[in-house]
């Protein structure tokens, strides 16, 4: 390769960018000597074609397309509920649900008739009220307890709902429909994630069948060989010993 | 009537939160793509953009207007560029996909565009982002300055607190180490 000699000086760098990017910045006489110069320097005319080629493949590059860039700068305050801690988010998720249950006089049992859910503001079944203490098993206990616990709750929000004004129901019951809306959201996501680790698992058992089937045609196929290979042996042996007797029969017959 | 970004700057400080949001809807591209094309992230490169305007939104009273606003604006994004690579200690990866996803491809095709344009496009442009992934944070930032937001090397050796000289030569350097890489590895795709 042809290396050539540039005697242009020190800051030919500067000028050749300078020349590139037709900058005002760069002083005209600086420019000036660059383009006399460039016409008598090989080496330079071919910098300045590679570096131009440079720039037409750096305008190509252009950076993806932002999602919704300017909703999070203007909306900030629509991140608060992703900038709770996710224990944050699963404790408030639990304390909607004790207190769904509260309101809506959930009653769980286990008994001789399996497990039930029972919820509304149904009459109580006599049996519930009059069951034993002493018969009930420890986690009953448990579940009385939390029952009475949610029962008391309840009638404390009741009764701290009861003197509002109807514009904190209001808001009241705006806010139940928004925390409603978030854990929605929250079991939506879950379910999501489910189904994608489902798709997941799916698909890799999917893989590891073929896997399986493929090995298993691989080894029938070796099998069918080796026993194809036998029977043609066995073929070959029978045709020998029927040539060797037809030989001696017709060795006899001709005696 | 079209407000010039001082007037802007100006009447925001007056309390006006909708010159801001002004701003921020002139500016926003540009700042996203100078922090895509320093970082190389795109989620990254966007809370880059976020946290520039809302540091920007804290410090207008302050601005004095003693350099124009976008360069007021340049400065913050790059130091936040700068914060991020210093914080994640390693050379700034373009993530190229792993493969050509063709939904993507055509949903961003041109109209005019075949598949095999877009996807020798996207394949140069994922040249130029590991070439560019290769350059010293500082010839990058030069060349992205001076390439992509068309100032001018006076403005990026203010932006960056260096002589005149100084950006030539690293634009220079930048160039030449691209020029090298783009070709080894044009040469390499054939």
């Amino acid at each position: 390769m042809t290396e050539f000699l540039c005697e242009y000086g020190d800051d030919r760098d500067g000028a050749i960018v300078a020349f590139l990017y037709d900058d005002a910045d760069g002083s005209p006489g600086e420019r000036t000597r660059f383009e006399t110069h460039l016409p008598t320097c090989a080496r330079c005319r071919a910098d300045v074609a590679a570096l131009r080629g440079v720039r037409t493949q750096l305008a190509r590059w252009s950076p993806p397309e932002p999602i919704d860039l300017r909703s999070t700068i203007n909306n900030q305050h629509a991140r608060w509920w992703r900038d709770i801690p996710a224990w944050a988010q699963v404790a408030a998720a639990l304390l909607f649900l004790g207190v769904s249950a509260g309101v809506a006089n959930l009653d769980v049992r286990y008994d001789g008739n399996g497990l039930s859910i029972r919820t509304g503001w149904s009459t109580r079944s006599g049996v519930a009220q009059s069951a034993s203490p002493a018969n009930d098993a420890p986690w009953r206990a448990d579940l009385a307890a939390l029952e009475r616990q949610l029962k008391t709750e309840l009638r404390a929000i009741q009764a701290s709902s009861r003197p509002a004004p109807a514009q904190t129901v209001r808001a009241a019951s705006a806010t139940d429909a928004d925390v409603t809306r978030r854990v929605r959201a929250l079991v939506e996501d879950s379910e999501k994630r489910q189904q994608r680790e489902l798709a997941l698992r799916i698909a890799g058992l999917l893989r590891d069948v073929n896997a399986q089937r493929q090995s298993d045609l691989v080894k029938i196929d070796r099998t069918l060989g080796v026993v194809q290979n036998s029977v043609g042996i066995e073929v070959m042996k029978n045709r020998q010993q029927i040539n060797q007797m037809d030989l001696l029969y017709r060795a006899s017959q001709k005696q | 009537m079209t407000w010039t970004d001082e007037e802007l700057v100006a009447k925001s400080i007056g309390g006006d939160a909708d010159s801001f949001n002004q701003l921020v809807l002139r500016w926003e591209r540009p700042i996203y793509a100078l922090a895509y094309r320093t970082i190389g992230r795109q989620e990254d490169a966007r809370d880059v953009c976020q946290e520039t305007f809302l540091r920007a939104f804290r410090a207008l009273p302050g601005f004095r207007g003693q350099a124009k606003f976008s360069s007021w604006l340049y400065r913050i994004a790059l130091n936040l560029c700068r914060d991020w690579i210093r914080r994640e200690r390693r050379a700034p990866v373009v993530q190229p996909p792993e493969d050509v996803d063709l939904i993507e491809l055509a949903a961003a095709a041109e109209p005019s565009e075949s598949i095999e344009d877009l996807v020798a496009r996207k394949d140069l442009m994922r040249l130029v982002e590991s070439a560019m992934a290769l350059l010293p944070d500082e010839q990058r930032t030069a060349i992205v300055l001076k390439e992509y937001h068309g100032l001018t090397f006076q403005e990026i050796a203010e932006l960056v607190g260096c002589p005149l000289s100084t950006v030539k030569t690293r634009l220079y350097q930048g160039l030449i180490v691209l020029r090298r890489e783009l070709s080894k590895n044009s040469k390499a795709e054939r």
